[in-house]
């Protein structure tokens, strides 16, 4: 039999190669991944040097049976989803006419609004945030001004939770809308000119072409980008510290356990760090992606084989 | 044969760089009692150093820096700034990462008290306890500072830590003068003549009051007068609350969400969510509010923002009694403490040392604002002029002594912020059931 990497020793070549990437995800991903399971089960502060302590279960029955707490921490699990539905759902659409409208070689410009929209993702959290917080200012900002205009007042980010969250949501999309139009954009590059020049000949109109060629052969494009937004958008976090802050009635899970985890206060109020009660919450969060996700990813993968065969 | 050896050469060559590269950095050699050998006098260190946003306060420290590294050539200053809603966390990163010397700490406060069940230890005991903070009780320059401030703001067993800097107040209210000439208002003293004093304001197209509410807290904290009015023993307040004596939906507490509703919604200009917490001085000083309650840390910036601006501070008038108008509530502010592991502990110590100077704390005072902690320093600023008559009523606050029991619901805080335009309530009946609650639910939880 013809080996390429030889025969006897030669052949531990490709997993002697493939030891750095394996360590490498030990370390970086899987190694703090399993540390996150054993930590939850401990009261660790995250300080080094600090006494750490088994406390079994401990953590999670605070999380999840413990007074008000529990129920203000199953709210936060359920504005995740909310938040998860509705990003997933409208940047999902919204990349894919925006690929469809700017894969369209009439389109003048196409290039320049594809970095337009793309232009975003680049920016970062932190910058994304600051932009619309000047966006939103509501003493005189474009937005306060236009609703001025239509005779209405709000207070944006910094006003009712249910608005400040419907904001965020917006600028969730805004920030990685460019990332799933893209991924749109690769996959209908690879269908085959002539598969719409045959459905031209046969007389389909751009409804029929769109739902018969296009959309099945996106398939890999849809399903990765599914599963991309899905669980990017329950792990979000970082536009909720940069525009909202620590407020009632807007904490995602993944804010909650960086608040929680990093001893996150408001004003000089003193906090703990609470690093074990943060692992046994990101716990919750990791099974709620795990369910979701994988049940996302057999369906899709059960679709993929009924369309492409 | 060559080739493949050479092939598993290159294969271990790049594994054993992938490791050197994870390998933790070459540390300074220690010594057996566990400090670190200290570089000699000429050699060159960089001084890592942790501060809070306060605008007066950084504007000072960079001074500071630049004069110590005038003094001592060697020594370079690398300070961070950080929101002080990030302090704790930042703190605790780099601590944990060796990777900072000298650290701003708020005052040591929240400590667990006897009647309280199931509390964590508060960060500044997490990080002592970790032998994360330096003992600096023998060091010459602590016994600069008033002792009653060692003792509550820097000790834990009997040892120093921190040496606190300056007690502040936030419970009182800057006002402009000359619009309070201009409209005919009197300076009130009490919540009725405070509410006409709005009304008169708004009426004439001025907001009332402005606070830096996009930082989140400068809306409640504004606030934090009026619970002092109401409550004047805050400790008693805390243990009236944990011990159910207190309940924050009984009649007193319901007198202070009605002027809560008044203060978030009536007082307070609309927009003020927006406004940033280091921007909002600016707006006072500006004229387009006629008061602005915040703590004395921001005497400094309107200052700075309006040198010419004639500006008062007053209690916050929460009481219908003027008697009960007369306190300030307040906390200790920064401290600075050393990181145990620093590598440059003699630089670090004579950073404190030199800064601790009266001459240098002086000025520090004189920059910030703050009511002094060392008894050689005077209260030489306006906003020191303005407190003065208080101070003997001066106050250490609810929040410095305030732990939520596990379990207890979000809302277990006495925060103007809930009402609406801020947050979702209208209702102060409504509120004040579901804060009591909220910490119900909790004490329930830890019986």
């Amino acid at each position: 039999m013809n080996y390429h990497f030889g025969r006897g020793k030669s052949r531990l070549t490709p997993y002697l190669l493939l030891l750095p990437g394996i360590a490498f995800y030990f370390i970086i991903s899987l190694g703090p991944s399993l540390a996150t399971s054993i930590f939850s089960l401990t009261d660790t502060t995250g300080l080094k040097g600090a006494t750490i302590n088994w406390i079994g279960l401990d953590n999670y029955k605070e999380f999840l049976f413990m007074g008000q707490a529990s129920k203000d921490n199953f709210d936060a699990l359920g504005r995740t989803l909310i938040f998860s539905v509705f990003v997933t759902t409208i940047q999902f659409l919204f990349g894919l006419v925006t690929a469809v409208i700017l894969n369209n070689p009439k389109i003048r410009a196409r290039n320049f609004f594809r970095t337009l929209f793309f232009m975003p993702v680049i920016l970062g959290a932190v910058i994304q945030g600051l932009i619309w917080s000047l966006f939103l200012f509501p003493l005189g900002g474009p937005m306060a001004k236009l609703f001025e205009f239509f005779g209405l007042r709000s207070e944006f980010l910094g006003g009712s939770p249910t608005e400040a969250f419907i904001w965020v949501i917006i600028i969730q999309i805004w920030a990685n809308m460019g990332i799933t139009m893209m991924i749109f954009l690769s996959g209908l590059q690879t269908i085959p000119s002539e598969m719409y020049e045959a459905a031209e000949m046969d007389g389909a109109n751009n409804w029929q072409v769109f739902k018969n060629v296009t959309w099945p052969l996106l398939t890999p494009s849809v399903n990765t980008n599914l599963l991309l937004n899905i669980i990017g958008s329950l792990q979000a976090w970082q536009l909720f510290l940069v525009l909202i802050g620590y407020r009632n009635g807007t904490q995602v899970l993944g804010y909650l356990i960086y608040a929680v985890g990093f001893g996150q206060t408001s004003g000089s109020v003193t906090s703990s760090f609470r690093q074990g009660y943060a692992a046994a919450a990101s716990m919750v969060l990791f099974v709620l992606v795990l369910v979701i996700g994988l049940s996302v990813q057999t369906f899709l993968r059960r679709r993929e084989e009924r369309i492409m065969g | 044969m060559f080739k493949k050896i050479y092939k598993v050469i290159t294969i271990l060559m790049v594994f054993a760089i992938f490791l050197a590269a994870c390998a933790p950095k070459e540390t300074a050699p220690s010594t057996s009692d566990g400090s670190s050998s200290e570089p000699v006098a000429a050699e060159k260190v960089t001084l890592r150093v942790l501060v809070h946003q306060n605008p007066p306060m950084v504007e000072f420290m960079e001074a500071f820096n630049k004069s110590f590294s005038d003094k001592y050539p060697n020594v370079t200053i690398d300070m961070s700034v950080v929101n002080a809603n990030d302090l704790s966390t930042v703190t605790q990163t780099r601590l944990t990462a060796n990777d900072i010397d000298v650290i701003d700490i708020f005052g040591f406060a929240n400590g667990a008290q006897p009647y309280m069940k199931l509390v964590d230890k508060p960060n500044w005991q997490q990080l002592i306890e970790a032998g994360l903070l330096m003992d600096i009780s023998d060091q010459a320059f602590v016994k600069n500072y008033d002792q009653p401030t060692i003792d509550d703001a820097g000790s834990f067993n009997g040892k120093v830590y921190a040496v606190n800097l300056g007690r502040v107040s936030y419970s009182g209210i800057y006002y402009n003068k000359d619009l309070f000439a201009a409209n005919n208002v009197t300076v009130p003293t009490t919540w009725d003549e405070l509410v006409t004093a709005c009304e008169t304001f708004t009426a004439a197209g001025t907001p009332c009051m402005t606070a830096g509410g996009k930082d989140g807290w400068p809306i409640f904290v504004g606030a934090y007068g009026l619970t002092g009015a109401i409550y004047p023993d805050q400790a008693a307040l805390v243990e009236g609350l944990w011990t159910g004596t207190i309940k924050w939906n009984d009649a007193k507490a319901l007198d202070m969400w009605e002027k809560m509703k008044v203060y978030a919604q009536n007082m307070m200009e609309p927009g003020a969510s927006g406004v940033a917490g280091d921007a909002a001085p600016g707006r006072f000083a500006s004229g387009a509010v006629a008061m602005f309650p915040g703590g004395t840390w921001y005497a400094s910036a309107i200052e700075a923002a309006e040198p010419a601006f004639d500006w008062g501070y007053i209690p916050f008038p929460g009481s219908d009694n003027a008697d009960d108008n007369k306190y300030l509530f307040g906390k200790y502010d920064q401290g600075w403490a050393i990181a145990a592991n620093t590598p440059n502990k003699e630089v670090a110590l004579n950073y404190l040392a030199e800064f601790s100077t009266p001459e240098n704390y002086q000025a520090f005072a004189n920059a910030v604002g703050f009511i002094p902690t060392q008894p050689s320093a005077t209260l030489d600023t306006k906003i020191g002029a303005e407190v003065a008559p208080y101070l003997e009523n001066f106050r250490v606050g609810y929040e410095q002594y305030w732990i939520a029991p596990k379990g207890s619901g979000q809302f277990a805080n006495p925060w103007a912020s809930y009402f609406k335009p801020f947050g979702t309530y209208d209702d102060a009946k409504e509120l004040a059931d579901k804060v009591q609650a909220d910490l119900q639910s909790g004490l329930d939880a830890v019986k």
